[in-house]
This record gives C-alpha cells, sequence and structure tokens, in this order.
C-alpha cells in the first residue's frame, strides 16, 4: 500500500472513531417520543447567555497576557508556563473545590466580596466564574501560539513607521493573529459551555446544559438526556464551526 | 549625518563615521552590521547619535529590513499609506507609488509582487513617512541576479532624489561599487572610510581587499631587510622577489591583480617565475580568467589567449604586488 493511501486509510479511521458516540446518539434517541422535560428550557437560556457573558472577559484578559507570554522572556518564566499547565491540569471537580475554598462563603475572597454584594456560590456570577477559569487557560495558550506567529519584524516595522506600541498591536499584531485567535475564541467557547466539573461544585444552581443532563439522567434516565443534547449540539455548534470555516477559508 | 553608536548586547560594537549620499557600510556576516542598523533604528538598546535616547516611533528614519518585511494584510498602497493619516493617505499613497513607478501595482498584494517591487514599496513606504535618514539591510538580498543591477541603480536614483542620506548595509561588493560612500568594517571595527574609487585604489588591508571582492588577495611572510626583500608564498612554496617598507620577517596579507599576472613559456621563462597548471577557465562578460593551481593556492589570472598550455610558468612583477601587515 502506498504512503499517501495508508495516510487516507488511518484519517478515515480517526474519523470513524471519533463518529462513533455520535452515531450511537443517532440510534439511540427515542425520535417517536422526543420530548424535553421541566426546566430543559431554562438551562439552554442559562447555558448560552452565561457563556456569552463570560466570553468578553475571557478575551478582555486573556489576549493581553497572550500577548506578554509570546512577546517578552523573562526570569522565572517557567513559573508563569506551570501556572497556566497547572489550571489545565487541575481535574475540573477539584478546580471547582478550589474555587470554592477560595470565592465560597467561609473563603476568603468570598467573604470579602459577598460584604461587597457579589455571591461567588450558586448564582449567575458563579456560573460566568466557574466558565472564566475552565476557559481561560485554553484560550491564553491557543492565543499565545497566534501572537508566536506574527514576525515581530512587522510590529518592528510599525514602529519605525512612527506608531506607538499600542497602535502597533492594534494595526498589525492583532489583524495578523485574527485567524489563530479565532480558533483561540472557538476554543474558549467549547470549553466555557461544556464546563461540568467545575460549575456543578459552585454554581449547581442556575442549571446550564451539563449540570441539566446530569440532573435529567439522575431523575428520569437516559431519555431525557438525549433531547437535551441534541439542543446543546444545535445552540453551541454554530459559533465555533463558523470561525473554524473561516479561518480555513483565509488560509486556503 | 554623523552616525556614532555604541551597542553592548547582544555583541559588544561601536562604530563612528559620517553618512552621505548613498553610503555603503561593508563587512562581512556576523560582523553585526544588522544590529547596528537596528540600533539606530531605535529596535536595539544602544547609546549615541543620532535621536540618541528616543523610542523607535519617534525617530524621523525609514528602516528597511532584509526581505523588506511588507504588511501581509495589507495591499501596495496601503502599506505606503501605513504611517499617513487624515482623508488624503490613499491618494498621498498612491502618489509615493507614482513617483516610484509603481502605480499600476497599487490594488496587489505582497506576495504578488516580485522582489525588486516589493523592495520598491518598502521604499516608499518609508519616504512616506519623512525620515531624515534611511537604513537599508542588505538591499541585494532579495533581487534577482539578472535584474540587479537595474534593481540598484533605480534604489539610488530614487534615495538620491529624495535627498536623504541613505546607510545600505551589506557584504556585497557589487553595492559598494555603486555607492557615494563606503564605510568598511572589519573585526567589529571601522577599518576604513572613502569614496569608493579611493578605496578600491588603496584599500587599507588584506581585510578590506576581500571584502571589496578582489582576487589573489592571499598571506604570506617577508623575508629580508627592504631592498633586498623576497615575499615568502607559504601555500605554493615560492620566494617572489617584492619591494616594501616592512621589516623582516613581518607576516603580510598580499595582493596581485588578475591583469598583474605576466604568462610566460616553460622554455622562455625568468627566473623568478613560479609553476602553474591551469584548472579551470571562467569566461563571463567581464573577459576571460583562468583558475591556476600554484601548490595548494588558487591564483586567478586574465587569460593572455587561446590555446595555452596547461602547465605554464608565471611571473608576479614586483611592482604589481601590494603588501599589508596583518
Amino acid at each position: 500500500m502506498t504512503r499517501p493511501r495508508l495516510t487516507a486509510c488511518l484519517a478515515a479511521l480517526a474519523l470513524l472513531l471519533l463518529a462513533v458516540p455520535f452515531a450511537g446518539l443517532v440510534v439511540a434517541t427515542d425520535w417517536r417520543h422526543f420530548g424535553f422535560v421541566r426546566g430543559d428550557g431554562g438551562a439552554v437560556a442559562v447555558s448560552l447567555g452565561l457563556s456569552l457573558v463570560a466570553l468578553p472577559p475571557i478575551v478582555a484578559l486573556g489576549t493581553p497576557l497572550a500577548w506578554w507570554l509570546a512577546r517578552h522572556r523573562v526570569r522565572g518564566q517557567w513559573l508563569v508556563d506551570a501556572l497556566l499547565l497547572l489550571a489545565l491540569l487541575t481535574p475540573p471537580l477539584a478546580m471547582g473545590l478550589l474555587l470554592a475554598t477560595m470565592y465560597g462563603p467561609y473563603g476568603p475572597a468570598g467573604q470579602w466580596l459577598e460584604r461587597a454584594g457579589l455571591l461567588l456560590t450558586n448564582s449567575a456570577p458563579a456560573f460566568v466564574m466557574a466558565q472564566f477559569y475552565a476557559a481561560l487557560p485554553y484560550y491564553v495558550l491557543a492565543a499565545r501560539a497566534a501572537f508566536e506567529g506574527v514576525p515581530r519584524e512587522l510590529e518592528q516595522i510599525a514602529l519605525t513607521l512612527g506608531c506607538s506600541p499600542a497602535r502597533s498591536f492594534f494595526r498589525v499584531s492583532l489583524p495578523l493573529a485574527k485567524l489563530g485567535l479565532a480558533a483561540a475564541v472557538a476554543l474558549a467557547w467549547v470549553r466555557a459551555l461544556g464546563e461540568f466539573g467545575v460549575v456543578l461544585i459552585v454554581a449547581y444552581y442556575p442549571q446550564g446544559i451539563p449540570v441539566k443532563l446530569w440532573m435529567n439522567l439522575q431523575d428520569i434516565g437516559l431519555s431525557a438526556v438525549y433531547p437535551l443534547l441534541w439542543v446543546f449540539f444545535l445552540v453551541a455548534l454554530p459559533l465555533p464551526l463558523v470561525l473554524g470555516l473561516a479561518v480555513r477559508r483565509r488560509l486556503a | 549625518m554623523r552616525v556614532d553608536c555604541r551597542i553592548e548586547h547582544p555583541v559588544a560594537l561601536s562604530a563612528s563615521f559620517e553618512v552621505e549620499g548613498f553610503t555603503v557600510l561593508l563587512g562581512a556576516s556576523g560582523e553585526g552590521k544588522s544590529l547596528l542598523l537596528r540600533a539606530i533604528a531605535g529596535l536595539l538598546p544602544a547609546q549615541g547619535e543620532p535621536f540618541g535616547g528616543l523610542p523607535p516611533q519617534r525617530r524621523a528614519i525609514g528602516y528597511l529590513p532584509q526581505g523588506h518585511a511588507l504588511f501581509p494584510h495589507l495591499n501596495a498602497w496601503q502599506n505606503v499609506a501605513f504611517a499617513l493619516r487624515g482623508p488624503r493617505r490613499r491618494d498621498e499613497a498612491i502618489a509615493w507609488l507614482e513617483r516610484l513607478g509603481l502605480a499600476e501595482l497599487a490594488g496587489r498584494w505582497p506576495a504578488q509582487l516580485s522582489g525588486g517591487q516589493q523592495q520598491r514599496v518598502a521604499l516608499a513606504r518609508a519616504l512616506a513617512h519623512r525620515p531624515q535618514l534611511l537604513l537599508l539591510d542588505e538591499p541585494t538580498s532579495a533581487l534577482d541576479p539578472a535584474t540587479r543591477d537595474d534593481v540598484l541603480a533605480e534604489l539610488i536614483a530614487e534615495v538620491h532624489a529624495a535627498g536623504i542620506p541613505a546607510l545600505a548595509v551589506s557584504h556585497d561588493p557589487a553595492l559598494a561599487a555603486v555607492a557615494d560612500r563606503l564605510v568598511l568594517m572589519h573585526g567589529r571595527r571601522i577599518v576604513q572610510v572613502g569614496a569608493p574609487a579611493e578605496v578600491y585604489a588603496r584599500p587599507a588591508s588584506g581585510a578590506v581587499a576581500r571584502l571589496l571582492g578582489l582576487r589573489n588577495v592571499l598571506r604570506g611572510c617577508l623575508e629580508g631587510a627592504p631592498g633586498a626583500q623576497r615575499l615568502y608564498w607559504p601555500e605554493a612554496g615560492a620566494a617572489l622577489p617584492v619591494a616594501t617598507a616592512l621589516a623582516d620577517g613581518a607576516a603580510v596579507d598580499w595582493h596581485i591583480a588578475p591583469e598583474g599576472i605576466e604568462w610566460h613559456d616553460a622554455a622562455t621563462a625568468p627566473a623568478d617565475s613560479i609553476e602553474a597548471n591551469v584548472e579551470l577557465w571562467q569566461t563571463s562578460a567581464h573577459g576571460r580568467h583562468a583558475g591556476l593551481r600554484c601548490g595548494a593556492a588558487l591564483l586567478w589570472a586574465v587569460a593572455p589567449g587561446a590555446g595555452l598550455p596547461a602547465a605554464v610558468r608565471l611571473r608576479l612583477p614586483p611592482a604589481a604586488l601590494r603588501c599589508w601587515p596583518v
């Protein structure tokens, strides 16, 4: 067998394996009795609405950090790298517990914030915080790679043409990193929407789709899981799909 | 314009010279020439003039790096308009492109332009910023050899027309040949400055002669006091009569122009001639040269005519030899 055909076969096998669970979903869904249970609609609204709220702070804080990491080498850089890796490595459930420890009603930050009127347990802000922590490290790593792909020389040329560093960032770095940043946003969105473990601990309520899936399974069974899962795909897929397609079209 | 620049990192380098018209700083790779340009542009920490201490965005320079660094997300006129502001920036950019004969390429993307066209767009972009000094890093490196001289001539004509002093750094002797002023760098120091005619006529050292692209720059050492001196050429195992004012035993770089070498038949050769074998012929627009093997060394000479034997004897007349102490 020639090498290109071998590659094609392996690629096809990978696609096939990826498709297996979803084929299972198509088969297992009871299409004749397709329906929703109480609270499903609310879960969709919570997931979609609060993920949209979580995305701006992730981008607003993650982008400067990613750019700084891509452009600066400082002593002790490994500490920053280790911190990012820790945030990625920590099992979501454990991350939820750590957040509850810090921001919960008995946590140092939590008590202080509660006095300021911000309750970070079982509240919409808590839900957004959980998504923020779940998605930020992924966004930062993807955005850093995007900025690393921008030739530094072009930023410097912008400086020699009279641009301030900030102007050079917006006129050169950002447009040239656009595609990679779009991919980073898509990744953050997927991570935020699908997050279960962190949300389970710090924001069981308001219920988003992942926690509601778990509750439907506990209370009713699989028949209540599949319809909500279909809706989840329907609302979660368009943004990353469109961003991904846009990236590919530009690269083609 | 006076350039006086001291760099400490990543290499220690200091240079002080005058930039007039189209000035070429010639030096081998690794001398830190590009670092010097980046330091003048303010992209590398350094002390000195011009624009000492200012951040790059406050320096009135036009910097053309190797490969031209056009913004790939902007087309030609948008690249030129990068430093321009106001509602008429498009018209101004087009005017700059027209001046450089590129008006019809205004809508092209950098990837659709040839190396020479990219260079001229980068020049237009730099000139539109109204610099007081142009900095060009290896301007001939990205050019097609067939059109290089023409592109270079146009570049220099534009620099003269703009009336802005320009400093080009290069290791390319072809660029040195068209400069108004040459600055030669060796061992991270400026070793000679002058008009090209002066420098070519009297290179200050063997290193300079090599930088200028002269052929037949070789190593040797002097034997005997001035008056009865011989140049010992270890690679060929030969000792050549020579007249210098240098002391006995001095190690030298020496040079003989390919036109200065005399060819002789083995039968009628004078006593001070040396044996050589023709190793290859090089025929180009500039004439016909022979590569001659003398011991371990290769010597280039202008061929006197056709039908020469492979083994010949050469005489290197003392008056044609130039020696520099090492």
